[in-house]
């Protein structure tokens, strides 16, 4: 190792010499090998994995397998790796080997060297629906019965699609469609500049886009035009609305434009902008009509008295009233 | 009244003379328990008559109360909590509350734990099988609400969705005592909406 | 609380035509210890074949840690092994340091060894009462309780949490312990646990029923051990030497002086006094920390990875920051893949990281100890009788939160 070991972890037999011996007595069923993180790791065919675990179970001493991880890596022409632990304790010393497999292609089960693989392959089985050939007893282990799906999957949603109920009605637990009150937060704190491979909020703005009809190439404060090649990407002009809400938050827009410029008298010449507002004052302009939509006056209601709504909430508490009104009910 | 409870304390032998008399309360007249004067009325009307009236409502909230047999369902880490109250330093049985293992001659269930998919229709089928008038004690989070676990495509999301549940406990997991408490005011509810029907 | 499992057979003999019947052991029983249910074909009362059903207690723990930070993980391995608590920290925290290349201070590396065999005590004083209540005696667990007891207040003095502590840390451990612990802990090794468990115990070793109950019951050959892949105490009845404190030592354990109990008929009672002497093992263990601990920091001062101090937050910014940014965010790991695997009490609990580089894990793998042990009982009870299932049961010294994660 070229890194000073610092921390305190199990320390075992070094690893002097005993990836070059491993790796010459496995030869053509090795496809790599490596030291990282003071782990030795071989990677070997799948259709040899069997006879690899035997050779170091016989040959180097490897007694004991500790575990079988499943690990799903999606992005991968063979998505899973199938990952054993053994233990060798006469020598002292772990190693990793592992196999790369996908949905479909079985592995070769180790059952036949280590009795205790048949619940690991089981439950590698149980989660990751990986297939192990051989394995006499391949039934799910820790899930659910009658279960569906391999939830460590990563595309296998964490919190699972049916959830369970007793049904006052049927007098049993009953199955039902996942509903949540509160959806998990998950947060992946990646960097927009390094790792996140997704749209962040906003980015869809930087998208090119074709110029919007109306948008004119306007001089930005007594700036030329340049009519013939309008710019619009790269340096956007000032006419661009500056802003980080959507329309649909702020109820900008152009229907909204539309709808604005139903209340605005017609015939208005605009002389100008101001920089980032639009047309934002119009001159007025003298004209037959009334401004369109204004409401009515209020000053009289048809129908209604207009002494009616005098002193409704200072009314006095009796007597002195509105005579014709109150003092009917009540004198009877 | 007074005056025969005198009378009755000082007709006993002195006190000095009875080994152990420390911790006797009975020999030390100024130490009162907390219940003294209920226990020495009652004791005084059996003696006196022989006999005591009371209503059968009381009766039953009294037997009900003081025997609160748990059906033990440790499921996770709450059992060892649940254990711990039963055991010498919380001595949950002086309250009458005892650990059985069979449902049918169990009054309450303490469902401590997570509850999981696989777990919860032998849940429902003790709890069934526990017989009237019975009672639940949902005890730490996971089995309040999920808890920690809440996520989980594999954990029930609450054990209320299975079985109804009179006290919550809270904690994660609840202390011995939190679960004491939490016994205690199961105790509280029966004698507060304890009926006479089953 | 006892339960005899004999089944009535009602006195009359099998018909020729009933060879064998079948059985459902829990999932809700009492010597199940947990939600184990376990499918039985007795022939008689002699039991022919077990098939154990676990995933009781599924939580999805492992994909649930794909979720968190690494941080926000440490509290599952609590919840894991809920009698060990510590112990399943310990482990995570020593494989996130492996792929950080964490030192850890020497201080922080003796209390976490302190509270590690502190946890040890705590797991085998249930496992032994248990045990001798499963196969019928009372009192000792009522003794060993009381020391559990002293033993959550000394979490609780610690951590705060009577049992899910949360306290051992990447780097370190999370808050130093107040010196009159360290003599409260010292006293009690000195005083209360030789009284109470030595007392507890000389009611059960030399039991007739108890020897009865457990001797010659279960035997495992060594190779037998070897290849199921046992751990821990179950290994060692089986007369291999096998410790990993010893052999592949971590933190400080290679400073410390102790002995490995190993068995000598690999049945239940030697399952059991292992774990008895273990004990004693433990508490020597103990002593010595508690003699040789140094005084210094109890955390990396790597403030990448361990958060500063309280009062250093209130006096500096980028302390500040470091403890917004550790709790939020939390640390990125390297991206690489180990695995790491620590005594436990009840043997090998192993666990395997892969890392991508982000502050979350990509792959957490955990090696329940109890699942190659609870593998064998099928054929470490095959011929035996249907009272045997509990004592061998409570010899693996089960866990289901562990099992099933």
């Amino acid at each position: 190792m070229t890194t000073p070991v610092l921390h305190s972890a199990p320390r075992y037999a070094s690893h002097e010499g005993m990836r070059e011996g491993i790796s010459a007595a496995l030869g053509a069923m090795l496809l790599d090998s490596r030291e990282q993180n003071g782990e030795l790791l071989f990677t070997v065919r799948r259709e040899a994995i069997e006879d690899a675990l035997r050779l170091l179970r016989d040959q180097f001493q490897y007694q004991q397998l500790m575990d079988i991880a499943g690990v799903d890596y999606p992005s991968r022409l063979e998505r899973f790796e199938v990952v054993y632990m053994l233990l060798s304790v006469t020598r002292n010393h772990r190693i990793i080997v592992k196999v790369s497999t996908d949905e479909t292609s079985p592995v070769p089960t180790v059952t036949t060297l280590w009795p205790n693989a048949g619940w690991l392959e089981r439950e590698t089985y149980d989660m990751y629906g990986v297939l192990f050939d051989g394995n006499l007893d391949l039934r799910r282990i820790l899930t659910d019965y009658g279960f569906e799906g391999h939830p460590f999957r990563k595309d296998f949603p964490l919190t699972g699609y049916q959830e369970l109920r007793y049904s006052e009605e049927q007098k049993r637990v009953v199955y039902e469609p996942v509903e949540l009150p509160q959806d998990l937060r998950n947060f992946d704190f990646l960097s927009p500049w390094e790792g996140a491979d997704y749209p962040l909020a906003g980015d869809e703005k930087a998208s090119p886009v074709p110029p919007a009809p109306h948008a004119q190439p306007v001089p930005e404060k007594g700036g030329v035009v340049d009519t013939k090649n309008p710019v619009t990407r790269g340096a956007p002009t000032v006419d661009v609305p500056q802003t980080t809400d959507s329309p649909k938050e702020t109820g900008a827009g152009a229907k909204t434009d539309d709808k604005a410029a139903d209340h605005v008298a017609p015939g208005r010449v605009s002389k100008g902008t101001v920089s980032g507002q639009g047309d934002a004052n119009p001159d007025p302009v003298e004209t037959d009509i009334d401004a369109p939509g204004a409401p009515e006056a209020t000053e009289s209601r048809p129908g209604r008295d207009a002494d009616d709504d005098v002193d409704r909430d200072n009314k006095p508490e009796s007597g002195t009233g509105k005579p014709g009104r109150s003092g009917e009910g009540e004198g009877a | 009244m007074g005056v025969d409870q005198q009378n009755h304390r000082t007709g006993r032998p002195p006190a000095t003379t009875v080994p152990g008399a420390a911790h006797n309360q009975i020999l030390h007249p100024e130490i009162r328990q907390p219940d003294g004067v209920f226990y020495e009325s009652l004791t005084n009307e059996v003696s006196d008559k022989g006999y005591l009236v009371t209503s059968a409502e009381e009766l039953f909230q009294w037997a009900r109360t003081g025997s609160l047999w748990w059906m033990t369902f440790g499921l996770a880490c709450c059992a060892v909590e649940m254990i711990h109250v039963s055991m010498p330093r919380y001595d949950m049985e002086r309250f009458g509350v005892a650990p059985r293992a069979s449902p049918r001659q169990s009054d309450v269930m303490i469902v401590a734990g997570t509850l999981c998919n696989k777990m919860a229709p032998a849940l429902r089928r003790v709890y069934d099988q526990m017989s009237e008038p019975k009672y639940v004690i949902s005890m730490g989070s996971c089995a309040n609400g999920g808890g920690y676990y809440h996520y989980s495509y594999s954990v029930v999301r609450g054990c209320d969705r299975i079985v109804p549940v009179d006290i919550y406990v809270p904690g994660c997991p609840p202390t011995a005592e939190a679960l004491l408490y939490g016994v205690m005011q199961l105790e509280r509810k029966i004698r507060r909406i304890g009926t006479i029907e089953r | 609380m006892s339960v005899n499992l004999t089944i009535d057979q009602g006195g009359a003999p099998l018909g020729e035509g009933i060879q064998s019947y079948t059985l459902n052991f829990g999932p809700q029983h009492p010597a199940a210890h947990g939600v184990l249910r376990m499918v039985m074909e007795l022939d008689g009362e002699v039991i022919e074949r077990i098939d154990p059903h676990v995933g009781l207690l599924h939580r999805g723990t492992e994909k649930l840690i794909e979720y968190k930070t690494y941080l926000q993980a440490l509290p599952y391995f609590d919840r894991l092994d809920y009698v060990s608590p510590m112990c399943m920290e310990h482990t995570w925290v020593l494989a996130i340091e492996k792929l950080l290349n964490l030192e850890v201070p020497i201080r922080a590396q003796y209390l976490r060894v302190l509270f590690a065999e502190l946890t040890r005590i705590k797991n085998h004083l249930l496992n032994i009462g248990s045990h001798v209540m499963d196969v019928g005696a009372m009192t000792p667990n009522l003794w060993l309780f009381e020391l559990r007891e002293d033993l959550m207040n000394f979490y609780e003095r610690a951590s705060g949490a009577r049992m899910h502590a949360a306290w051992f840390r990447p780097g370190g451990v999370h808050q130093d312990v107040p010196l009159k612990l360290l003599a409260d802990i010292s006293d009690w090794l000195d005083t209360r646990l030789p009284t109470l468990f030595e007392d507890a115990m000389s009611l059960v070793v030399d039991n007739r029923i108890f020897k009865q109950r457990n001797v010659d019951i279960a035997i495992v050959s060594k190779e037998d051990a070897l290849a199921w892949g046992f751990s821990g105490p179950m290994i060692r009845a089986a007369g291999i030497p096998w410790d990993l404190r010893k052999s592949q030592p971590y933190d400080v354990y290679d400073r410390m002086d102790f002995e490995v109990p190993i068995g000598t008929n690999s049945d239940c009672y030697d399952r059991m006094m292992i774990r008895v002497e273990e004990v004693r093992q433990s508490a020597r263990i103990m002593k010595q920390c508690l003699a040789e601990m140094p005084e210094g920091p109890i955390a990396s001062d790597d403030r990448k990875i361990a958060p500063p101090k309280r009062g250093e937050m209130k006096q500096s910014m980028e302390a500040m920051i470091h403890h917004f940014k550790l709790y939020t965010e939390g640390f990125h790991v390297p991206a690489g893949e180990c695995y790491v695997a620590t005594e436990s009490p009840k043997g090998e609990f192993g666990v395997y990281v892969v890392s991508d580089g982000t502050n979350k894990p990509y792959r957490c793998k955990i090696r329940p100890t109890a699942f190659s042990h609870l593998q064998a009982m099928d054929f470490m009870s095959k011929g035996h009788m249907l009272p045997d299932a509990t004592a061998i049961l409570g010899a693996i010294d089960l866990v289901l939160g562990e099992c099933d994660r």
